[in-house]
């Protein structure tokens, strides 16, 4: 009998630590990157030229808050090597594999307003013609785009575009 | 069986107060033919005290308390005896042990060596020995104690897992092999443990906080790997064993030969294991939103291969014991190949596909190797020890040049840089131990010691993650055991350790353009000159009660550990899971204090047990996802910084078991473990990698003789998973699962020789399921499918 009101104890001890740990409220949720907005750019498989200027356009949400500082980046590089896919259902044409010479790179990180839950980007991206090595490779590239929220959830969008001389 | 006797005999044991004192055991241990047996072991209980027999085969206890007592007598290849004896004057017991005609079968022995471990030891321990991780074999050691309650595994692919205790990993759980801590890689969670799974005899788990004995790192637990089986006389025995898998179609062999002549041994073992890419019950993954098609359900490029060595010598003296270990561990294995880099990769999936078993870029290149030697000396009162420990730990990870960040897009042959070398880290490691039991009289009992290691740690390739680094630890323990009563012992004891850690300054090999022109460039500087002094005083108080069919105890501990290089100086891209880590210089030391408890109740056909544990860390390190980007380095890649929260934590194992019919017991076992981030960026969060609550229903049937099979065993396990839905940022939420194993096995004779068989089919009903504490996890890739193992051990044994 002893036996068995010991273990009972130890047992009720368990269960309740168990019952009681409400759930503090955390935010589970990633944030969203939203391409299907209208005049959003680029989209999957889009063409952009060497020379030109283009703006970024997307709305990111989340259902808390978004990141601030560097909260989203954007990357662009090469695909020559066919090494990127896209994140989209859409298949793009591939020009045929090659190796890189000067090829086109960016990365840059953009910040957020605090406390901001939906955001609309307006980035304007200059592509140049070359650098001091010489004009840019023209062909496939790959257009990255990572956002974070607050609490460090992170998503991805990887489009498949091409850039060419005019 | 005999286990089953002995614990009943131990809970017929009483006590008598008011005992008369410098009573003296004393008898012969011999064969059954009169031959005194040298070396055997002898253990009384209580008291717990064990010695071995001299060359007259002879043994003696002093100073021992008028009472009843069990001595247990045992014999590498003879049967284990206890016999229970009143003792109230000068007492001679002889005992006869019978030979047994395999040598390594000794199961009997080492229950009884486990049952007497988990009386002694204050917190909760798990012994199991060669037969029960044959009997479970994994892909990888750790993957083989994975069943164990409270022990689960940080895996990356199929032969690469860390260990796991109760939740903490990485570098809280030390690994202890022959009394030297091993000490692989630490930086990644890629890294499996560098030890071969057939050479380890004997394996102790033991949760919670140990530094007082091991020092920094041992806030989760040990794992203490043994290779200690040694011959008897004059006689030669070996073994070959013989795995193959399913699932990875892996075939695997050990062959172990081992020899004494008289009071020398040696002992030789070499390991062999080529396995192919393992199988998963689906036909594509999705690498965060990147679909990937699976051909044919392989993993793409995770087959692997190992090759070891190990040659054991040393004397044997009754007084005097000096044992050597050399071992070579190496192993060559490839990562899912679509998920390694700045981002995940289309790959040149014809190659790849053409066959399962070839190792192409990426992969993993590790040798370990290891000279270890070990000294007891019995003087008098006193048991003196040594270790000495040399390591060295080598580790390349090969991937295709990679530009990222403003790394030229071709790799500079300028540079001499090898083009598929992604990183290497080599590591050499000097480790020394003192140690002494002093036995004052037959109530008081001292342990202390001290120890100190060196390392040595060097970089290479074109990746960088952490600089080259020096460290140096050293500690002192001391800790008392006061025995009331054989039933009630209280143990107390003290720590002190100092440690110093120097990390080298790292220079990118390319330069990055610093203002926004892009028309200055600079070489970044990713690692700088730091120096590091930690020091610490642990302490732990403990308590035990064992009356009859309880074991009841209780201890309270502070334990420590200093950060690593990874935490205070990390700069670079996880090509795992494409984050940029930042290492955190103004780290202190982790300091955690932990309540354990542990309650059992056993009677000859039953037990119920629990062990719960509460915990509570001022400065837990963790790595935090921020909402940053990085701009200079890799792809844009998200930027986890090291930082420290207080942190509280609690959970347990409870197991239970019932011997339903004579030869049919049914059991379980469960754990849960519960945490939350008190403060910091993460607060009201859990901790990365927490397991969820888990249970096994096992029912086994044993049958001494079953038509042609000796020790007939067929154990089916029926895992519960539940959902881990308490997770942290990059985690997902993971379904819970159940799976059902299935192990049976047995000794079969052909001809005169004795086969020791035993086969697993792992996940029964191929079920797909995600694990919570799999690195793959984070990249959405399922566990393994349907996988059936297969070992056959063949023993034999010669004269010398």
């Amino acid at each position: 009998m002893k036996t068995l009101r010991i273990i009972s104890v130890f047992a009720t001890v368990f269960f309740l630590l168990n019952a009681c740990n409400d759930e503090t409220q955390t935010d589970l949720q990633k944030p969203e990157i939203i391409l299907d907005i209208a005049d959003a750019f680029p989209q999957n498989c889009d063409t952009l030229y060497f020379g030109e200027t283009f703006t970024f356009k997307a709305l990111f949400t989340d259902n808390f808050e978004l990141g601030a500082d560097n909260a989203f980046s954007i990357n662009i590089h090469n695909n020559f090597d066919h090494h990127s896919h896209s994140t989209e259902v859409t298949e793009c044409v591939l020009e045929a594999v090659k190796d890189a010479a000067n090829p086109f790179s960016f990365i840059e990180s953009y910040s957020i307003p605090e406390g901001t839950r939906d955001y609309e980007t307006a980035i304007t991206i200059d592509l140049t013609e070359g650098d001091s090595n010489g004009v840019f490779d023209d062909g496939d590239y790959h257009f990255f785009i990572s956002l974070t929220d607050k609490e460090g959830w992170s998503v991805q969008k990887g489009l498949s575009i091409k850039i060419l001389h005019r | 069986m005999s286990r089953l006797i002995m614990l009943f005999g131990m809970s017929m044991l009483c006590f008598l107060g008011n005992a008369q004192n410098n009573l003296i055991l004393t008898g012969k241990i011999t064969d059954e033919k009169g031959r005194p047996l040298t070396g055997a072991s002898v253990i009384l209980f209580p008291g717990n005290t064990g010695m071995l027999t001299d060359e007259k085969g002879t043994y003696s206890f002093a100073s021992l308390v008028h009472g009843k007592y069990q001595i247990t007598a045992s014999f590498l290849g003879y049967q284990t005896i206890t016999d229970s004896l009143w003792l109230n004057a000068y007492h001679v017991h002889d005992i006869q042990l019978e030979y047994v005609p395999i040598n390594l079968d000794e199961v009997v022995v080492r229950d009884n060596y486990a049952e007497s471990r988990k009386k002694s030891e204050l917190l909760s321990v798990e012994v199991v020995n060669d037969e029960y991780l044959k009997q479970n074999l994994g892909g990888s050691l750790m993957q083989s104690l994975e069943r164990l309650p409270g022990v689960s595994t940080i895996e990356i692919g199929s032969g690469q897992s860390k260990p796991v205790i109760r939740g903490l990993g990485f570098n809280r759980v030390v690994v202890v092999e022959n009394g030297i801590k091993h000490e692989g890689q630490q930086w990644g969670a890629d890294h499996g443990l560098e030890i071969d799974q057939y050479a380890a005899d004997r394996m102790e788990v033991v949760k919670g906080p140990t530094s007082l004995v091991y020092g920094s790192d041992a806030i989760g637990g040990v794992i203490d790997i043994k290779q200690n089986h040694v011959p008897d006389k004059n006689s030669l025995v070996g073994e070959i064993d013989l795995t193959g898998k399913s699932n990875n179609q892996l075939l695997g062999s050990s062959v172990m030969v081992a020899g004494r002549k008289e009071w020398f041994y040696a002992k030789l073992q070499a390991t062999v294991i080529d396995y192919g890419d393992y199988k998963v019950p689906a036909d594509s993954v999705d690498i965060y939103s990147y679909k990937v098609l699976l051909y044919n359900h392989h993993l793409r490029n995770t087959a692997g291969q190992e090759q070891d060595l190990h040659l054991g010598f040393g004397i044997l003296l009754p007084q005097f014991q000096s044992r050597f270990y050399l071992s070579s561990v190496n192993s060559k294995s490839g990562f899912f190949a679509n998920a390694h880099g700045v981002e995940p990769r289309n790959v040149d999936t014809e190659a790849h596909d053409k066959s399962g078993r070839d190792i192409l870029h990426p992969y993993q290149k590790v040798n370990h190797f290891k000279a270890i030697n070990k000294i007891s000396w019995q003087l008098g009162k006193a048991a003196l020890s040594s270790d000495l420990g040399f390591q060295h730990n080598f580790r390349q990870e090969r991937s295709e040049y990679v530009s990222h960040g403003y790394m030229p897009p071709e790799l500079p042959e300028s540079l001499g840089m090898n083009s598929d070398l992604e990183r290497e880290f080599d590591k050499y490691v000097y480790s020394g131990a003192l140690k002494m039991n002093y036995r004052h009289n037959e109530t008081t009992v001292f342990d202390a010691g001290i120890s100190s290691e060196i390392q040595d740690n060097n970089i290479g390739g074109y990746g960088f993650i952490i600089p080259a680094f020096k460290q140096f630890t050293a500690g002192a323990f001391l800790i008392a055991k006061y025995s009331f009563s054989e039933r009630s012992r209280i143990q107390v004891g003290v720590r002190y350790d100092y440690g110093r850690i120097n990390t080298r300054a790292y220079y990118d090999w390319f330069s990055s353009p610093v203002d926004d022109d892009a028309n200055e460039t600079e070489y970044l500087q990713r690692g700088e000159d730091l120096i590091r002094r930690f020091s610490n005083f642990s302490w732990s108080v403990g308590y035990n009660y064992t009356p009859n069919e309880w074991m009841l105890k209780v201890n309270l501990g502070k334990s420590f550990r200093m950060p690593i290089a990874k935490e205070l100086a990390s700069n670079g891209v996880n090509y795992h899971h494409f984050s940029y880590e930042a290492g955190n210089p103004d780290l202190s030391a982790e300091v955690s204090y932990q309540l354990d408890a542990g309650a059992e109740f056993h009677t000859k056909k039953m037990a119920i047990g629990a062990t719960p544990f509460l915990n509570y860390f001022p400065n837990y390190i963790y790595l935090n996802p921020t909402s940053e980007h990085d701009r200079l380095y890799g792809n844009g890649n998200q930027v986890y910084y090291y930082l420290q929260s207080r942190v509280f934590r609690y959970g347990g194992e409870i197991h239970a078991h019932y011997q339903l019919l004579k030869s049919l017991q049914v059991g379980v076992m469960g754990e849960y473990i519960y945490s939350e981030q008190l403060s910091g960026a993460k607060k009201g969060f859990t901790l990365p990698f927490s397991p969820p609550a888990s249970a096994i229903i096992n029912l086994k049937y044993l049958q001494d003789k079953l038509g042609f099979v000796s020790n007939f065993y067929l154990s089916l396990d029926y895992r519960l998973t539940a959902a881990q839905n308490r997770i942290v940022p990059p985690e997902e939420i993971t379904d819970g699962y159940q799976i059902v194993n299935l192990g049976s096995g047995g000794g079969v004779e052909v001809g005169k020789q004795k086969l020791e068989v035993s086969v697993q089919v792992q996940n029964l009903l191929n079920t797909k399921y995600f694990n919570h504490t799999s690195y793959y996890r984070l990249i959405n890739l399922p566990e393994a499918g349907r996988n059936i193992i297969l070992n056959v051990s063949v023993p034999f044994t010669g004269k010398l």
